[in-house]
């Protein structure tokens, strides 16, 4: 509650590398170190990238080469909310009979904050909900990419010539670790991922970089060093007099936010690709465990895990009663309906009679029974609560059905008594089982 | 008997095809054009002067439309002349709004809980975002969008469009399940005591 209500109120002081004070709702604890642990004594990692208005879960490698956005949703470049698709209708030619006109639908991104909408730059309104979408290609791609290139390949080169110096001092059995200098230079132009992919023909061993990949070609990448120029196109002859028309002036911000094409007019701000946001995990940085794992798709939780349920037995008749409880065994033909596993107590049950007077009865001696506190969760005259353990098997839309059978004793004192030559023996105990289904619900999402 | 206050009208002027709810305050001299729905607990109060609401207006619930004095001027001050606050076509007065603007044009949104002050007018397709305090004074240009908590501002290309499926729709429901008040078709003579 800390969270919602005076969330300062009462602080609790962390031994970390500082002495931080915090509430207890932004604060975290290991198990394992039995310490409290506050967001600036745990490592962050980034666990997964999802995107912040459909949800969707996407592996890291995939972020990485759609540059962190989503691809179905946009962001507006006015106010930076997400866009939303409507419809409208519009009279379009029918293919077949261009004389008669049919109602198509068309549909346009719009805003629902500032009122921006994808007409207002002029893209034209798609005939496809999604997909359509197209962001503007930067004239510059190109260039870049060929600039990109040609330094990883630089970066390449520098880090084997270092680790060739490194080597020649090493005893050839030793193996050669990755100095922290050459890890620096080879991630300086976003090398990373290169390394890690498998060339064929060509291990990625330290040793094996030596030897200059003679099976691979080695592409020179020449660029062409950018002209300085001498002319520089003039200023417009009005650019001093004329009235700034100011809606039409972007902000900085919404400038920047397109640093492909940094438009100075608002009619020239496309919308982009939604931003990615990550998942982080925690860990404590003195004994190495994880403290928080985000969940990875939180719309689809099942209870995988066990749970228990409370079930409670009435005994309806005035004599103490036994009840075992057996699962039901793979392969029972009456077993058809159960939708997940059921563990049931091992030991057996005892009921109390029934006794009406019991109620009424304050100074009544309080039953006897050893009971196990895991099994028993509560005991009234002739009622018990006992728990079950439920694993619920699929994950599917029903509702989940465990069964077991019930065993328990029954003496029948409405028989008549059997004249028989036996010497006035008691009623006797006849054990009956019982095959019983429980239905406990549709599994929570 | 007793002194007249300057405006005549008792009982708001209501055209017919208009869908006024019982439940909604409307107090001095209202004049409500066809074609618009006003909510219950809406309140549009003329004090200083009469309002004239034109057709297709959607006043929400909570909404106030209120022709006030200016706030040094003392209600019983003589020599006042009554001013006029004017409302056009197609306007949305969203949910819990506050309107003193006297100059309202055709097509406008004002979204909840915004605040025109007095020396506001509004022209044709202008949209308020909600919570935005517009209490400047100016004419705010057609087609503008005021938006944020800053009230940043832009400009759009088209208009808001006239709601006018919602209105046809509520003209259709409310009377299931409020009253309306009366209709007059016509002008009005005043109400005298």
């Amino acid at each position: 509650m800390a969270s919602l209500l005076q969330p300062d109120r009462v602080l609790y002081l962390v031994h970390g590398e500082k002495k931080i004070r915090s509430s207890l709702s932004t604060l975290y604890f290991c198990r394992y170190c039995s310490e409290l642990r506050s967001l600036e004594c745990v490592s962050h990692e980034v666990d997964s990238h999802y995107c912040p208005s459909c949800l969707e879960n996407m592996p890291s490698a995939e972020a990485k080469l759609k540059k962190n956005r989503c691809a179905n949703c946009f962001d507006c470049p006015c106010c930076m909310h997400t866009l939303s698709t409507r419809a409208t209708n519009i009279p379009a030619p029918l293919p077949d009979d261009p004389s008669k006109t049919a109602m198509k639908k068309a549909y346009y991104l719009a805003c629902g904050f500032c009122r921006w909408t994808s007409r207002d730059v002029g893209m034209a309104d798609k005939s496809v909900a999604s997909g359509g979408w197209q962001e503007p290609d930067n004239p510059h791609t190109q260039r870049i990419n060929k600039l990109i290139e040609y330094y990883q390949q630089l970066a390449q080169r520098e880090k084997l010539e270092r680790d060739r110096k490194k080597l020649a001092r090493r005893r050839p059995y030793m193996p050669l670790a990755f100095s922290q200098h050459t890890i620096h230079v080879v991630e300086k132009y976003g090398l990373g991922t290169r390394l890690q992919r498998q060339r064929p023909g060509a291990p990625i061993t330290s040793l094996a970089g030596l030897s200059l990949k003679e099976g691979e070609d080695q592409k020179e990448i020449n660029i062409e060093p950018a002209q300085a120029l001498d002319e520089v196109e003039p200023l417009p002859e009005d650019y001093y007099t004329r009235p700034i028309n100011l809606p039409e002036v972007t902000s900085l911000r919404q400038r920047l936010l397109q640093p492909d094409f940094q438009p100075a007019g608002a009619s020239q701000l496309h919308p982009k690709h939604k931003h990615l946001l990550i998942k982080r995990s925690l860990r404590c940085r003195k004994c190495e465990h994880n403290l928080s794992k985000p969940e990875f798709n939180p719309t689809s939780i099942n209870i995988s895990s066990e749970c228990q349920v409370l079930l409670t037995l009435t005994n309806p008749v005035e004599s103490i009663t036994h009840v075992t409880l057996v699962g039901c065994e793979e392969g029972d033909p009456e077993d058809i309906n159960s939708t997940a596993k059921v563990m049931v107590p091992t030991k057996e049950l005892v009921l109390a009679g029934k006794d009406a007077a019991a109620d009424y009865d304050e100074l009544a001696e309080p039953q006897d029974f050893q009971d196990d506190p895991d099994v028993v969760a509560f005991r009234k005259s002739n009622k018990i609560g006992f728990f079950i353990k439920v694993v619920p098997q699929r994950e599917e839309d029903g509702d989940v059905t465990v069964s077991f059978k019930i065993r328990h004793d029954f003496r029948n004192l409405a028989a008549p008594i059997r004249p028989s030559e036996e010497d006035d023996a008691p009623t006797e105990a006849i054990w009956l089982t019982h095959h019983v289904e429980l239905s406990l619900g549709p599994l929570v999402a | 008997c007793s002194k007249r206050r300057s405006s005549g009208r008792i009982h708001a002027n209501i055209a017919a095809g208009a869908v006024v709810c019982v439940e909604s305050e409307i107090r001095g001299d209202v004049t409500i054009g066809p074609r618009t729905v006003v909510h219950p607990k809406a309140r549009i109060i003329a004090e200083a002067g009469p309002i004239i609401i034109g057709e297709g207006n959607l006043i929400e619930e909570q909404a106030l439309i209120i022709n006030s004095y200016p706030e040094n001027i003392m209600p019983d001050t003589e020599g006042v002349e009554p001013k006029t606050m004017t409302i056009g076509i197609n306007n949305v007065f969203e949910v819990g709004c506050v309107s003193q603007a006297l100059k309202i044009g055709d097509n406008n949104v004002i979204e909840s809980k915004a605040d025109l002050g007095k020396n506001v007018i509004l022209t044709s397709g202008c949209i308020v975002g909600a919570c935005c305090q517009v209490n400047t004074c100016e004419v705010i240009p057609e087609n503008t969008v005021i938006y944020g908590s800053n009230c940043m501002r832009r400009v759009q290309t088209e208009r808001p469009q006239p709601q006018t499926l919602q209105l046809d729709f509520l003209m259709k429901i409310l009377p299931n399940y409020h009253h309306m008040k009366k209709t007059v078709k016509g002008t009005s003579t005043p109400v005298r005591n």
